[in-house]
């Protein structure tokens, strides 16, 4: 099949289409059915024109709002998926512990009036207990959980992950309660700034720009600094840099922390965009978030922030553009069909998602 | 290939094991004869009743209360039935219909449930009530409301699910009433999570309000796990309602709630919501965006009651040192009491002490017992609806949830 799609003259085409199997047909099949409704869609809600460009506006700053969070979040999953193999699905509960450790000390600033006297300082101090929390906790599990089974082949890391991911959940809901929780209102988040002519609320263009900051910190370490450099060489290949004197465990702790924190400094900007923490709130940005890295290519750092913000783009758009126009009702019950039909369709067609073919190609 | 072979044959025989084990037939035991099987309970063991609700979660106070008005019930009866010690077991279903499978499964699988009650969610009752009654198990429902659990088409397997609550064909009736005429509404709006409550209530309720002569704009739907309600909200301001409802449960009315009032020019439209939310964790989750919020909600006013309702209350309170923490806990009194009372009808004891219970004369005598309840008049109908609807709506006043108490905050503003 992927000789077909490297583009080859027509007559070698037809000659081998006698060895066009079933399964090529319904792959066929539905790289048309999907394109015919993203196509159809889109056409079809731009006549009927429902939403004029202040909705469309709406719609992607919440999308990029929402992906810049999955960014954080895939970037852990990324990071350690480079590292060790291992995916970490106890990354989005680890995301968890953070919302909740700044749930704590956003109530007490709330209460006590230090939030909306010092936005900027409380947002700080917020996001330092949450990622000290979830980087302590990120620490702990690949203590304890993840490098005894370091040098065990097979599933068992991964069936090891899913059970860490059950532990964080039933702790939190042991020691604070199955309800829901809300983080504090503060009133200069409800405020808009108006950019090109729309309102966006002040919240958002905070998230964002946390995240981006912290991206490109994360950026600069990977890229500019000698752990960074030692990290990049583990995941080209553990056993050469070991050779090359490279201490492979303090590159996977460090890989952690750096997870670690970045899930923190998430947890908390998701807290202030839902307002609800619980105990279970983790399981789906972190699958969604997986989906994100895997969407830009696994192991690959800027593909975990361009599957991020992508995802979060097509979640927020796609429910309006694709099927409004194709008359289904209440399109966004299907929300997540789309975010999931996006990850299949790259696990099929583009394994190696966005940005990872050159990893992929060198590692195989 | 070998391996899943054998998987795939022990996986067969133990199907038809399964099958043949609950196949039914009749039974008869000690004095006792019966249609689909006989339950014995030796002398001195415990009569094992079941239940389910949900007691983990955003829902939570929903199954909470329905558990605690069921252990008043079982202390009133004086903790035994027909001279055997009543224990209750109760399973967590999670409000959701896998988790409803899962508890009605393991309720089942124990070969000495008489009987059970709960859940509180219709998408466990959907799934759980005929894995219950394949086993020849009553199911007394507590507050799951969905029309379709006692329609009169509804099907075989649904044959031995009761309740001693009213039915959301009545609420959506008298909820589109109250949009229309009260709040003088012509365009609405309504969203659901695709749950069979929400959804059967809000599309009871669309037929209603265009029976009225209103206009329904577009049913919405988003997932009870949705967080993100933004785009949702954005749609719908693009159709200038005048009132959107939305009788979805905690966690997504939460959200809608403290979204809908930062989406340009919904800001003023009223959101309704319905019984699913009345819970302390909705001014939790929602914060001051509650405050105004309404809510319709069946009439929990003690006048409203059954007469000896403010005697349970009180016990409620000395029990539990708090007032009660949602609406159905009489309904769950009652259900208590309905499966005690048909259990002394059929239940026979021999000389040994033993007791046998017919299952099939059990949930025939369930459907034939009517009696003054706590939450009201309780008298089955054939098709297991056993209680009526008394319409009210609430509004929310205060958005501290330690102020939560129904009848204050909320408190009762229709009729």
């Amino acid at each position: 099949m992927t000789d077909i799609a490297r583009g080859r003259t027509l007559v070698p085409r037809l000659r081998s289409l006698s060895r066009f199997t079933f399964v090529d047909v319904v792959l066929w099949a539905l790289r048309i059915g999907v394109l015919v409704v993203v196509v159809g869609g889109s056409v079809g809600t731009l006549i009927k024109g429902r939403y004029g460009a202040v909705q469309w506006f709406e719609f992607l700053t919440f999308g990029v709002t929402m992906g810049s969070v999955y960014a954080l979040v895939a970037l852990g999953y990324t990071m350690v998926y480079g590292v060790l193999r291992l995916i970490n699905f106890a990354h989005g509960d680890i995301m968890m512990t953070g919302a909740f450790s700044g749930y704590f000390v956003a109530t007490a600033f709330a209460g006590s009036g230090f939030l909306d006297r010092d936005p900027v300082l409380a947002m700080l101090a917020i996001m330092a207990v949450a990622v000290t929390t979830s980087t302590t906790i990120a620490l702990l599990t690949e203590r304890l959980a993840y490098r005894p089974f370091r040098h065990v082949r097979g599933l068992a890391p991964l069936i090891c992950a899913i059970g860490v991911s059950f532990f964080l959940e039933q702790t939190f809901r042991g020691a604070f309660g199955a309800g829901v929780r809300a983080y504090p209102d503060p009133k200069w988040q409800k405020g808009t700034i108006s950019v090109f002519g729309s309102s966006v609320p002040i919240l958002q263009i905070v998230v964002v720009a946390a995240a981006l900051i912290s991206m490109a910190i994360l950026y600069v370490i990977v890229q500019r600094t000698k752990m960074g450099t030692a990290m990049r060489a583990v995941s080209e290949d553990a056993d050469a840099a070991a050779l090359m004197g490279i201490d492979v465990d303090r590159v996977v702790v460090f890989t952690f922390a750096l997870g670690g924190a970045m899930a923190g400094i998430a947890g908390v900007c998701y807290g202030f965009i839902f307002k609800q923490v619980y105990f279970y709130m983790g399981f789906t940005p972190g699958i969604k978030a997986f989906g994100a890295a895997v969407l830009g290519g696994i192991g690959s750092v800027p593909g975990a922030m361009l599957g991020g913000l992508f995802l979060g783009i097509v979640e927020s758009v796609g429910p309006a553009l694709f099927l409004d126009g194709i008359g289904i009702p209440a399109p966004y019950q299907l929300r997540d069909l789309i975010a999931f039909t996006l990850l299949i369709m790259v696990l099929i067609f583009r394994p190696y998602g966005i940005l990872g073919e050159r990893m992929a190609k060198k590692r195989t | 290939m070998k391996h899943s072979k054998t998987l795939t044959t022990a996986l067969c025989s133990a199907l038809a094991a399964f099958c043949a084990a609950s196949a039914a037939a009749t039974e008869t035991k000690g004095p006792v004869t019966d249609d689909i099987g006989v339950l014995v309970i030796p002398k001195g063991a415990p009569i094992q009743i079941g239940a389910y609700w949900v007691v983990s979660g955003a829902d939570s106070a929903l199954g909470i209360d329905e558990k605690r008005g069921v252990e008043i019930a079982t202390k009133d009866q004086g903790g035994t039935l027909v001279g055997h010690p009543i224990k209750l077991s109760v399973e967590d279903d999670g409000c959701n219909a896998e988790g409803g499978q899962t508890a009605a499964t393991k309720l089942a699988a124990n070969p000495n449930t008489a009987i059970v009650l709960g859940p509180a969610c219709s998408s466990a009752a959907t799934s759980g009530a005929p894995i219950l009654w394949k086993a020849g198990i009553t199911d007394i429902a507590t507050a799951t409301t969905a029309p379709k659990l006692t329609a009169p088409d509804r099907k075989p397997e649904y044959d031995g699910f009761m309740r001693t609550v009213y039915s959301d064909i009545d609420q959506g009736a008298s909820d589109a009433k109250y949009v229309h005429d009260v709040l003088k509404a012509q365009k609405i709006v309504t969203i659901h999570d695709g749950s069979p409550y929400a959804q059967q209530l809000a599309t009871v309720m669309d037929d209603n309000f265009k029976k009225l002569g209103g206009t329904v704009l577009s049913q919405e739907a988003v997932a009870p796990t949705d967080v993100d309600m933004h785009p949702v909200l954005t749609r719908i301001a693009t159709e200038k309602p005048d009132v959107i409802y939305a009788p979805v449960f905690v966690a997504a009315g939460a959200q809608l709630l403290r979204q809908e009032k930062e989406t340009p020019s919904l800001e003023k439209v009223p959101l309704i919501g319905s019984s699913g939310q009345m819970a302390p964790d909705l001014i939790e989750a929602a914060g001051d965006a509650v405050v105004g919020y309404r809510i319709t909600y069946p009439d929990v006013s003690p006048e409203a009651m059954g007469s000896g309702y403010p005697k349970f209350v009180d016990a409620y309170k000395a029990e539990y040192g708090e007032a009660p923490i949602s609406g159905f806990h009489a309904n769950a009194y009652d259900g208590a009491d309905l499966a005690f009372k048909a259990i002394e009808k059929v239940a026979k004891t021999d000389a040994s002490g033993s007791t046998y219970i017919g299952r099939k004369a059990l949930r025939d005598a369930v459907l034939t017992i009517k009696f003054d309840g706590v939450s009201g008049p309780i008298a089955c109908d054939e098709h297991g609806q056993c209680a009526k609807f008394k319409p009210a709506v609430y509004e929310f006043t205060n958005g501290d949830p330690k102020t939560f108490k129904i009848g204050v905050n909320p408190k009762k503003i229709w009729p």
